[in-house]
């Protein structure tokens, strides 16, 4: 998530309130407070409001939100006369390009950190880490218009920012920073997206790094404002959300002509809702009025049209309106989340048990009544746990997921009883006799089951105890089974019974062979058993499963 | 005062002599001297007898102090198998030779020159063969000197002997001259003892209840599947029904089902386990792509851009168990739904004592003919109120699939406002692929938050890889924190 640094004065400046009206209600518009500091506090703000990562995006939400401006913010547009060209050549790399010129900018230190933290915040929300949207900002006085937009070969050299020396784009995906950080999103094409002015000099190397040419300081007064992406809509969210800001700071924004289009506009989008959608949704009844009176609060332009719909002007900066019930949301936090009176439905309606979990809890007073504890072990395991430490071969539909994070957790269990046994290996300094049970999820080819295992450790543990643990189980859960001998290398032969049931092997009993034994560091014999519940009568096939 | 048959057994022992060392008074009870100490000192504890300990001490020889008894010490011995002189290499042919040279040189007796060895003339028993002497007597000497020497050298080793000397006290005989009933105490009762009414008339041993039992562990449920437990009963009596589902499921249901963009940072393999596995999509699927692309018949714009079939066919291990919930409702689309789900869910996490890359979640969804926003506040305060949080509030939230989205938040005593669970209501892009007509209230929340805030854990690990103890030792009732 992004977390965004208030400064208290320019924030209070903007925001036309002070700092403890903030602190107090910013969280209402949905925001967590992460640090309150002497001169600052820094707030986390949702991934789908970017327009909430700046300073300048959150006082003109707050101004809204505590009544001081209401209203959809204007903000004037005039044509820059710039042109800026796209090549065709583009298509198939990097091929939308968004643009304007921003006038009369006031950039101390603190606003320069500020708009390089919003230029982050959006590569990372909008952006999606430069893939989808890279946004470069350039001193427009070190250069000369028209720009172009081209595909260049990557040989091409130029100084890149931070460097004293002219480098190829080739090497500054390999030296940069920057160039080692994003290579991947470009390395695979051709051709690299480059931009330029009249005088052929270089803007940027998009979505990598800048030139230092067009670095911006404290003395830079006009601003050339380049995002460049594969998704035209995410593409023009940045440059509104970044011109939008600026302009609440006392930016003048121009536009750009761009393969013959003028942009920005800035401009609302127009949606018209009906009142009694939105009285439905939030269980309010709410007149048109009532409705466009809390979304100007939001800062929406909002009439009623006749009374059962409301003209709404969507600002440019708010992207996260798709569907009208967003639009709703806001009239919620508006109306304020904490006023609305909870209540309960009145229809009547019927519990009913899953018979999995049923099954599942029949095994636990089973198992209970024997003196067994029951264990949850994680259904993320390993191959020499499950398998190598059994003399077991693996189960051929184990699921191995394709980018584990430790070695400990690589495949999806398929069997419980390794896992006791794990246990028993955890808790070898405890106080013995331990019976351990657990009932839960395996999973072979894709499909879910379940399964019971338990395990007893004790000097006197043997294939009887196994024999009529298994036993109980089985009566218990009404299965008809017969016993024959097994071949289970987890276990001693002569020690060992499979549980058939309709011809099926469903479980498995007896003791633990000593080899096995020795692979969990384990010094007495251990009694196990493990069943597969799909064989319990009543037991359900699993929704969802192909 | 009850006592005890053996303490009885005692005190008439005591009758005759009135104060006796305790292994006479074995001799005479016909137990061990252990036991008699052990009746003596209870009935000391009563006043009935006074028990006096001494401890004494005496020396006696060791298995080598013993093999010299007879000829006297080593040194001695081969001092005496020669004349004045003799060469050491003859000396040293004789069997104590090793251990006598030593000592005769460090006493004084012998000088050795040129090879030569020869009698100093200063030759006379000094006290360690004096005391040697007398232990050789008696067998077991008190102490003396010299004897210290003897044990230094191993030869006699330190005997502690103690000794108990019970008296019987003016109390004890009076309670003596009572009369005592000797008869035998009887622990387990027979069967034909209770048949027969010959119960009444027993004397049954008394159990001395400040004693400690012996300490049992029953079988019992783990702590965390007590709150699990503990939370379906709650949603039953809420009258919700039960959902399960398979671990595995297809990005399709897990993802693109829920209107979750295919860029969504969610999607990408650091966030989530996928599976080399492929799930053919359900019929049907084109309405979720155009609900993706531009928002289908609604009034949303979609997400733009083009949707993926390849990626929606991936497999991962479900990162919430909202991928069941919309298939439920998906194959339930009549009114009213009120459905729950209790099970594990997965995150690609590194596992920490706050972070574990799979736990459990629990998801409740209320789908009806005009239920709305309030009715969703309502459900979650009832909820949260039934787990035992009285204290509720709500912030807004934001959920890729909710809208209006909230996050609730309980008073926790101590800990103050904890952000717990998600809740929202289903955005149209959700539901009306599936045909689903009315609003869906859904909410979710991790239960080993709950289960670690409840257990008072500091490591959720415990609750998968239990410590034995742990378990054993956690009340099955009343561990609400």
């Amino acid at each position: 998530m992004a977390i965004i640094t208030l400064p208290y004065r320019y924030l209070e400046r903007l925001a036309g309130t002070d700092r403890q009206t903030i602190i107090d209600r910013v969280p209402m518009i949905g925001a967590d407070i992460e640090r309150i500091e002497e001169d600052h506090v820094d707030v986390e703000f949702f991934p789908d409001r970017p327009d909430l990562y700046s300073p300048e995006g959150v006082a003109r939400a707050m101004r809204g939100f505590l009544g001081i401006e209401e209203g959809l913010p204007a903000y004037t547009v005039r044509p820059s006369g710039i042109t800026f060209s796209v090549d065709p050549g583009l298509a198939g790399i990097r091929p939308y390009l968004g643009s304007a010129v921003i006038r009369n900018v006031n950039l101390d230190e603190e606003a320069i950190e500020s708009l390089m933290a919003l230029q982050e915040a959006l590569h990372w929300a909008v952006g999606r880490g430069r893939g989808k949207v890279a946004i470069g900002v350039h001193d427009l006085d070190a250069i000369t218009p028209p720009f172009r937009y081209i595909a260049s070969p990557r040989s091409r050299s130029f100084v890149p920012l931070d460097f004293e020396r002219e480098m190829t784009m080739e090497e500054m995906l390999a030296d940069h920073p920057k160039g080692r950080d994003y290579a991947h999103l470009v390395e695979k094409f051709d051709r690299f997206p480059l931009i330029v002015d009249a005088d052929d000099r270089v803007l940027s190397f998009p979505p990598i790094i800048n030139g230092e040419l067009t670095r911006v300081t404290s003395a830079t007064k006009n601003i050339l404002l380049d995002c460049t992406g594969t998704d035209q809509k995410a593409v023009m969210t940045a440059v509104n959300i970044i011109c939008t800001a600026l302009a609440e700071a006392g930016a003048t924004i121009e536009s750009v002509t761009v393969k013959g289009e003028e942009m920005p506009t800035l401009a609302p989008a127009e949606r018209v809702v009906s009142v009694a959608e939105c009285s439905s949704l939030l269980g309010l009844s709410l007149t048109g009025e009532e409705i466009s009176r809390l979304l100007r609060r939001m800062r929406f332009g909002a009439e009623p049209d006749g009374d059962s719909r409301v003209r709404v002007l969507v600002p440019c900066y708010r992207s996260d309106i798709l569907h009208d019930w967003d639009v709703f949301e806001d009239v919620a936090i508006a109306y304020g989340i904490e006023n609305f009176d909870a209540v309960l439905p009145e229809t009547s309606t019927v519990a009913q048990e899953h018979p999995i979990p049923a099954i599942a809890g029949a095994v636990r007073s089973v198992m209970i009544g024997l003196g067994y504890l029951e264990m949850m072990p994680f259904t993320l395991s390993n191959e020499r746990v499950l398998y190598a430490n059994m003399q077991r071969e693996p189960a051929p539909g184990t699921l191995r997921v394709l980018h584990p994070i430790s070695e400990e957790q690589t495949v999806v269990r398929t069997d419980l009883l390794p896992l006791l046994m794990e246990m028993l290996q955890a808790n070898k300094h405890r106080e013995l006799p331990q019976r351990l049970f657990a009932v839960g999820d395996v999973v072979e080819d894709c499909v879910t089951s379940q399964q019971a295992a338990a395990v007893s450790i004790h000097p006197a543990a043997d294939f009887s105890e196994a024999y009529a643990a298994a036993d109980v189980l089985c009566r218990e859960l009404s299965l008809s089974y017969t016993v024959t001998e097994s071949a289970d290398p987890a276990f001693l032969d002569g020690r060992r019974g499979d549980i058939v049931v309709d011809g099926r092997i469903v479980g498995v009993f007896g003791e633990i062979h000593p080899a096995v034994l020795g692979a969990f560091d384990l010094e007495h014999p251990v009694a196990a058993l493990a069943l597969d519940l799909t064989a319990v009568p009543g037991y359900p096939a699993l929704p969802g499963t192909p | 005062m009850e006592l005890t048959l053996n303490e009885k057994r005692l005190l008439v022992a005591l009758e005759a002599t009135g104060s006796v060392d305790a292994a006479v008074l074995a001799e005479k009870m016909d137990a061990r001297r252990e036991a008699v100490v052990q009746y003596a000192n209870l009935a000391g504890e009563r006043g009935l007898v006074d028990v006096d300990k001494h401890v004494s001490r005496r020396y006696v020889p060791t298995e080598e102090g013993r093999a010299y008894m007879e000829k006297g010490l080593p040194e001695r011995q081969v001092l005496e198998s020669f004349e004045e002189t003799i060469p050491m290499r003859d000396l040293q042919r004789h069997p104590l030779a090793k251990i006598a040279i030593g000592w005769m040189r460090k006493k004084g007796w012998i000088a050795i020159r040129d090879g030569v060895v020869e009698k100093t003339g200063r030759t006379a028993p000094g006290p360690d063969e004096a005391a040697f002497a007398r232990l050789s007597e008696s067998g077991a000497i008190e102490d003396g000197v010299g004897v210290g020497d003897l044990v230094k050298r191993g030869l006699a080793i330190e005997e502690e002997t103690v000794a108990y000397t019970v008296s019987i006290t003016p109390r004890g005989r009076e309670l003596l001259s009572g009369g005592l009933d000797l008869r035998e105490e009887v622990e387990t009762l027979t069967r034909e003892q209770i048949l027969s009414g010959e119960w009444k008339d027993l004397p049954l041993r008394r159990y001395d209840v400040t004693k400690l039992p012996r300490r049992a562990y029953p079988g019992k449920t783990h702590p965390y599947q007590r709150i699990i437990d503990e939370m379906r009963r709650t949603l039953f009596d809420m009258g919700f029904e039960e959902m399960a589902g398979g671990i595995v499921q297809s990005s399709f249901w897990n993802f693109d089902a829920l209107f979750q963009p295919q860029d969504h940072p969610a999607r990408e393999m650091q966030d989530t386990f996928f599976l080399g596995e492929r799930w053919p999509l359900p019929a049907g699927y084109e309405r979720v792509r155009d609900m993706h692309e531009h928002g289908g018949e609604t009034s949303s714009t979609g997400w733009g851009g083009t949707w993926s079939a390849a990626k929606a066919e991936q497999c991962v291990l479900r990162t919430h168990t909202t991928s069941l919930s919309i298939q439920h409702l998906a194959s339930h689309p009549t009114p009213p739904v009120k459905a729950f789900c209790i099970g594990r869910v997965y995150r690609r996490e590194a596992v920490d004592p706050t972070h574990l890359a799979e736990f459990e979640q629990l998801e409740g969804i209320v789908m009806d003919e005009g239920v709305n926003f309030r009715h969703l506040l309502g459900f979650l305060k009832e909820f949260y109120a039934k787990m035992g949080f009285e204290k509720v509030r709500f912030r807004p939230g934001y959920f890729p699939y909710t809208e209006p989205s909230v996050e609730p938040e309980v008073y926790v005593d101590g800990l103050g406002w904890v952000e717990l669970g998600g809740a929202g209501i289903f955005r149209e892009e959700v539901t009306a692929p599936f045909g689903i007509e009315h609003k869906v209230l859904a909410w979710g929340l991790g239960i080993s938050r709950v289960a670690m805030l409840r257990l008072g854990l500091r490591d959720l690990r415990q609750l998968y890889r239990s410590d034995v103890e742990w378990v054993r030792e956690t009340p099955t009732y009343g561990g609400r924190r």
